[in-house]
């Protein structure tokens, strides 16, 4: 327990020093093995985790779900899902603001990165808004708060990284999300309207888009949306029937994905060369920062559970008597305190090995601590006053004060505390599909 | 020289970006097949692997030399304002540069090991070996790269910032 600690507060320490996580949790879990057994088999542990990591055919899942995020994005779509929710929403109050929750909704299902869809949306929502006069709080607030969606949402590469730490399946994973991330966009669309409610002036309401205008719009958007369809169809196992007889891995929906994605840009022909090239470069680098912080962490948790880090947490809990409930409560805390400090993969990363084997043994359901997890760290990525997507959103917009921002935000952080409580109360809300495949 | 440098460095984001592209393209003929024809490609799940080890590793010392690794920025303001920011970006560099040499060496050992058994890909019958001293050499190569990196950073600081 106490070297698991020790450990702990080390990678820390390192972390913060600007040492790549990878490499921190990788030094550290090293010498912890180092001192746990010896040199030699400290060694050959890392060295047959790089060397089984990098052929792992299950891993293959991470770049072909970027590359799809990349090739979906290079063909437009963030202005296209904005134009097409606004078409059908711009008329309401606060309406502009309500079509970004929905388009950061859309495109978070395709891009699975929270910060990108931030940024993204951040380039074509706000000039609109700002034209139809909207406060500079409640439309930085929901491309911030609307960005968070994009790590529930399946694809999402956070819950592929937990699937893969905690061998949890993908696909089951994805399917959860589902439902919280709907959730989600409907509660923020609740905070949109409370805002307006209290501060009417904040979000006038645009003029309305006759059917015509709104028939076009959907017409530059059916094409990804049938894609994503398609992908998360086939990982539920919609298409299982004869004839058809399609029944997807997470990997193989993720090839499909990436060559749909590359398809319909080329056929708009959004595509050269030259950027596809560009595409596929970006995607490598990032897949390999990926498994780098992969085996890192692997490597770290190797060290915890031959330090007997987990039977220890669990001999705690049976010493003071603890209920599960009291235990989840304690965990959840945590990682609101770590939000103030870490984004949500470095959280992950760290907090995974450790706590996992725990509730597990208490009985909760891996897919669902998954979830949960995620959601948390969702809301850690808007809670003041570190939130990161707040800060990767003045990067894009710059006038804005951050407090203006994180004023704009409390409605949207009130609902996710409220969507946390649904999920922990209500388990079926994530479970109920994954248990139907 | 310059040229033929710049060159050079280019060869292994191509090599990435090409894997990458074939790894594209076969999972989705391999769904076609199967679910159409009734006729999967047996190699598929072999040249997965092998494309993912070549993707991977050849883009890790690229990813390297770019200081892109996942990384927590919380403390940056501290040290630009103490001005210690470039000797803490070379220690960085050396202390992960220095650390990574053990298991190169070790994935070359094993890689020997694999050789001497005779390990082959089950359905590629392609010899372990070669995936196994690929992954050591650019594992020794991302090394090199974060060491001259530490050390230019120190030395010669400008190289580094015109560079990247």
């Amino acid at each position: 327990m106490t070297e698991s600690l020790i450990g702990f507060a080390a990678v820390l320490v390192l972390v913060l020093l600007r040492i790549p996580i990878a490499f921190a949790m990788g030094f550290v879990g090293m010498i912890g093995f180092m001192l746990e057994t010896s040199f030699r088999a400290s060694i050959s542990m890392v060295a047959r985790l790089i060397i089984d990591t990098s052929q792992d055919y299950g891993l293959s899942v991470i770049p072909l779900f970027i590359l799809m995020g990349l090739f979906v994005n290079k063909g437009g779509i963030s202005r296209e899902l904005y134009a097409a929710s606004n078409a059908f929403m711009g008329h309401f109050r606060g309406g502009l603001a309500m079509a970004t929750i929905v388009a950061c909704g859309g495109f978070a299902a395709i891009s699975g990165s929270s910060l990108a869809t931030a940024a993204t949306m951040a380039k074509v929502a706000m000039p609109e808004m700002r034209r139809f006069g909207y406060a500079d709080s409640l439309s930085t607030a929901s491309i911030a708060a609307g960005g968070t969606l994009g790590i529930l949402i399946p694809p999402s590469v956070i819950l592929v990284i937990y699937g893969l730490l905690t061998e949890t399946s993908i696909g089951k994973l994805f399917v959860a999300g589902i439902v919280p991330g709907l959730l989600g966009i409907v509660l923020y669309l609740a905070a949109v309207r409370f805002f307006v409610w209290r501060a009417p002036e904040a979000g006038p309401a645009g003029p309305h888009a006759p059917w015509s205008g709104r028939l076009r719009a959907l017409r530059d958007v059916w094409a990804v949306l049938l894609l994503f369809f398609l992908v998360i169809g086939g990982l539920y196992g919609l298409f299982d029937v004869p004839p058809l007889n399609l029944n997807f891995s997470p990997t193989e929906a993720a090839g499909m994905g990436a060559m749909g994605a590359f398809l319909i840009a080329l056929a708009r022909r959004r595509l050269n060369f030259r950027q596809t090239l560009e595409v596929l470069q970006e995607t490598a680098i990032t897949a390999a920062s990926l498994f780098a912080v992969l085996i890192g962490a692997w490597i770290f948790s190797n060290f915890v559970n031959i330090a007997g880090l987990p039977g220890a947490l669990n001999d705690l809990v049976t010493a003071y008597n603890l209920q599960p409930w009291q235990v989840m409560a304690f965990i959840l805390l945590i990682y609101i305190a770590l939000g103030c400090i870490f984004e949500s993969l470095s959280m992950l990363l760290l907090t995974v090995p450790i706590f996992f084997p725990l509730v597990t043994s208490l009985g909760y359901d891996p897919i669902w601590f998954g979830i949960v997890v995620v959601v948390v760290t969702e809301i850690s990525l808007i809670t003041p006053p570190v939130g990161l997507n707040v800060f990767v959103l003045k990067g894009v917009v710059g006038n804005v004060p951050t407090s203006t921002i994180f004023r704009g935000v409390t409605p949207f952080w009130l609902v996710d505390i409220v969507r946390l409580f649904l999920l922990l109360a209500i388990p079926a809300l994530a479970l109920y599909l994954p248990s139907q495949m | 020289m310059m040229r033929l440098l710049s060159l050079l460095a280019r060869i292994p984001g191509f090599l990435a970006s090409l894997a990458l592209f074939v790894l594209m393209v076969l999972t989705f003929t391999d769904v076609v097949l199967r679910s159409v024809l009734n006729a999967p490609i047996e190699i598929a799940s072999d040249l997965t692997r092998l494309l993912m080890a070549i993707m991977v590793f050849s883009v890790l010392p690229v990813l390297s030399a770019r200081g892109a690794h996942v990384s927590v920025d919380l403390l940056d303001l501290l040290f630009y304002r103490l001005n210690i920011a470039r000797w803490r970006d070379a220690a960085v560099d050396l202390f992960c540069g220095a650390i990574l040499v053990w298991p190169a060496r070790r994935v070359f050992d094993l890689a020997e090991r694999s050789r001497s058994y005779g390990d082959t890909m089950e359905y590629l019958g392609l010899p372990l070996f070669y995936i196994g001293w690929f992954i050591a050499l650019m594992t020794a190569i991302t090394a090199a790269i974060l060491i001259v990196r530490g050390l230019l950073l120190i030395f010669m600081p400008r190289l580094v910032e015109e560079n990247i």
